[in-house]
């Protein structure tokens, strides 16, 4: 029997799909990416737009013409916002949060549907003479029949993380075996007025340290070069529980580890709020080496009245701060941050101060967004006042500035050595391609593909807006 | 972490309607802990709606109480308005972190400015701790909106009034600011709509005050 699972949206649901597969393969399930061969067809949906949510409708809706030709299975997950998912409990056999995943082979169970695994046990557990009649019983047919299952129906709709412990015990089918993500944090308790995360995701939880430590560990010792602690608020961790360390501290932990294990690795965060960017952060990451020299804080915007419209709980002072401290401190790190232009109401000079501010702080890469009302967030009973192309050119003009910042950067790059996380290759060019401890894009003039996954010396001999060039040293 | 953090459904004790469009709503606290400030995520049951709403009541009271304001074609507050005891609520929470930690209570004189419904949070810290050394500003329209006027002690409210002459001064929070001296030490605890929590603080920087001193909690 076969799964196909279908991932929308951001790295923590391609994180949590990594624990999702690990428990339907557990079930003796095996992935396929036909969706036509597929026993079982799954979402991890994304709440941040309106179009991935479409998508989860248009293909429930395909899913449905399907069982009523043969015995499918489907279910979603992942961010799910409570409108949306009393509207999924009639479409969908299985809805349910990801905390609650641990409960999924349950689930099947107790609505009688076999799987291999328990066809298998069930086999074994009966006598030989019992088998082949038991067998018989159980196949060819699931005993659910195109009948639409509402196992959350009775409970509440909003997100309710009382397992989500349960969904980090899952040991992870790791995508890559050189980079990897490690959920330390979930859910969001900031509401931003131009996020729905907290109706989706829960409120701030954050996960063991010892478990962190342990899978960070494992992986080094299983030779990743690239970790990703991952989170909504990842430089919240242990805000929601006294008996907990802080991030600060959760990064000293990992940066032992490292000095301790000596291996060549980069362990990267994301996302921080510049709320809780202290201090104590800024210096763990500049005093181990395995701590990547590379930050994402989002700004989001430049002006201080558009910040208190977004709820953000930070002002410029606030973030220019936190710059201070990683300029003083980590003076190497690269600087990444988040932008949503054309925000309810953004007057140009409002816009004029999120160009000042890359000036100031001088960005490496920004994920810039035009703003788009998300659905369940508050800032979606806002008129959306700032029409497409006033938002189309600012993004135009914001990118251009940042063009011109970073690629002044990659230029200061040439002649030095740097070291190269290889991920891939350009099919049409024949370069490798990879990024240096700052993240920034590198590509080198090599076709060896068993450098893939390794750390190489290189010297920088091009640049552009967002890469580098090297050669091989 | 307790079981009972998690539990989301809440029974009605009752709902106080102070105004024609402002109502106590008080509900279960099921034992949950709480610090003054936070506020719950709340939906009446099987509705599917949620708003954000700042604690009114006090950290050591056994119940929970938000103060809502019916919003004129809402989704969620006509629907809360007309819950009755026995009826049930779906919640998150109480979260956030728009609360006074002890040293910054003992160390600093503090502000707290509010216009409308954003005085919840106030009134909760100031039933809950009685060794605040504060002043209490409170903007509003007219003088029925200053919910629950005698609760606190005259010498510390402030009630601007915008539309009438009945408060302690007669126009908006921020004209009232204007004529106002405060010590650089102060805190500065703003709730409300935005447009006066930044006008407010620009003022207050105007005036020198540190903006790392300044805290606020956002209602739209």
């Amino acid at each position: 029997m076969r799964y196909h699972l279908i991932v929308l949206g951001c790295q923590m649901n391609l994180s949590d799909s990594e624990r999702v597969k690990s428990v339907i393969e557990g079930m003796g399930f095996k992935h396929t990416d036909n969706e036509d061969e597929a026993d079982m067809l799954g979402v991890l949906s994304c709440s941040v737009r309106q179009k991935p949510i479409d998508k989860v409708y248009s293909r429930i809706h395909k899913w449905n013409k399907i069982k009523n030709k043969r015995n499918l299975i489907t279910f979603v997950s992942g961010c799910v916002l409570p409108d949306d998912k009393k509207k999924f409990l009639k479409l969908f056999d299985f809805v349910f949060d990801m905390s609650e995943l641990n409960n999924y082979p349950t689930m099947l169970k107790e609505y009688g549907i076999v799987t291999p695994l328990s066809l298998k046990n069930d086999i074994e557990e009966n006598s030989v003479d019992q088998k082949e009649e038991k067998a018989e019983l159980v196949t060819p047919e699931f005993s659910l029949n195109a009948v639409n299952l509402k196992s959350a129906q009775s409970k509440p709709s909003l997100p309710n993380n009382k397992n989500i412990f349960k969904l980090w015990d899952v040991k992870p089918h790791y995508e890559s075996e050189f980079e990897a993500f490690v959920p330390i944090q979930n859910g969001c308790d900031k509401f931003c007025s131009y996020c729905a995360v907290p109706y989706t995701r829960g409120r701030e939880v954050s996960r063991p340290s010892d478990e962190i430590v342990a899978e960070v560990k494992q992986l080094m010792q299983d030779g990743y070069k690239s970790i990703t602690l991952l989170g909504q608020n990842v430089n919240s961790y242990g805000l929601d529980n006294k008996e907990e360390i802080n991030f600060a501290q959760l990064l000293e932990e990992i940066g032992k580890l490292g000095n301790e294990l000596k291996h060549k690795c980069w362990v990267y965060f994301t996302s921080p709020h510049p709320r809780d960017m202290s201090r104590d952060v800024v210096e763990a990451i500049s005093k181990y080496d395995i701590l990547g020299k590379q930050i994402h804080l989002p700004l989001q915007s430049g002006d201080d009245q558009v910040l208190v419209k977004m709820n953000r709980k930070h002002n410029v002072d606030r973030y220019r701060e936190s710059i201070a401290h990683i300029k003083e401190l980590v003076p190497q790190a690269t600087l990444f941050t988040d932008i949503i232009v054309g925000f309810t109401s953004e007057t140009e000079e409002q816009f004029m101060n999120t160009m000042d501010s890359f000036d100031e702080f001088k960005f490496n890469m920004a994920y810039i967004a035009m703003y788009s009302p998300r659905p369940g967030a508050q800032s979606f009973r806002w008129k959306d006042d700032i029409p497409k192309d006033t938002k189309k050119d600012r993004l135009q003009r914001l990118t251009q500035k940042l063009v011109s910042i970073s690629g002044q950067y990659n230029k200061n790059l040439i002649g030095s050595e740097i070291d190269v996380l290889i991920r891939t290759t350009e099919r049409k060019t024949g370069y490798l391609s990879g990024h240096n401890e700052g993240k920034i894009i590198t590509r080198i003039l090599s076709k060896d593909t068993n450098l893939i996954g390794q750390i190489v010396k290189a010297k920088v001999t091009e640049s552009s807006g967002f890469s580098i060039t090297a050669e091989l040293i | 972490m307790a079981e009972e953090y998690y539990h989301n459904i809440h029974k009605v004790l009752s709902n106080t309607h102070i105004t024609e469009s402002t109502f106590i709503l008080r509900i279960e606290r099921n034992g949950l802990e709480y610090t003054p400030g936070q506020h719950l995520v709340l939906g009446r049951k099987d509705e599917g709606e949620f708003r954000q709403y700042s604690l009114y009541s006090s950290k050591d009271d056994p119940f929970f109480e938000i103060l809502v304001k019916e919003v004129e074609d809402g989704e969620v507050s006509p629907k809360l308005k007309k819950l009755v005891a026995g009826d049930e609520v779906e919640i998150n929470g109480p979260m956030g972190y728009f609360t006074i930690s002890d040293a910054r209570r003992k160390a600093h004189p503090i502000v707290m400015i509010s216009t409308g419904t954003g005085i919840a949070p106030f009134k909760s810290f100031i039933a809950s701790y009685n060794d605040m050394n504060y002043e209490l500003i409170h903007g509003v329209r007219t003088i029925d909106e200053a919910y629950e006027r005698d609760f606190y002690s005259k010498n510390k409210l402030t009630v601007c009034t915008s539309r009438d002459e009945k408060g302690d001064f007669k126009g908006r929070v921020t004209d009232y600011l204007k004529t106002q001296a405060f010590d650089k030490d102060t805190l500065f605890y703003l709730c409300g709509n935005s447009e006066m929590i930044f006008d407010a603080m620009e003022l207050l920087k105007e005036q020198g005050m540190n903006s790392n001193n300044m805290f606020a909690e956002v209602y739209f």
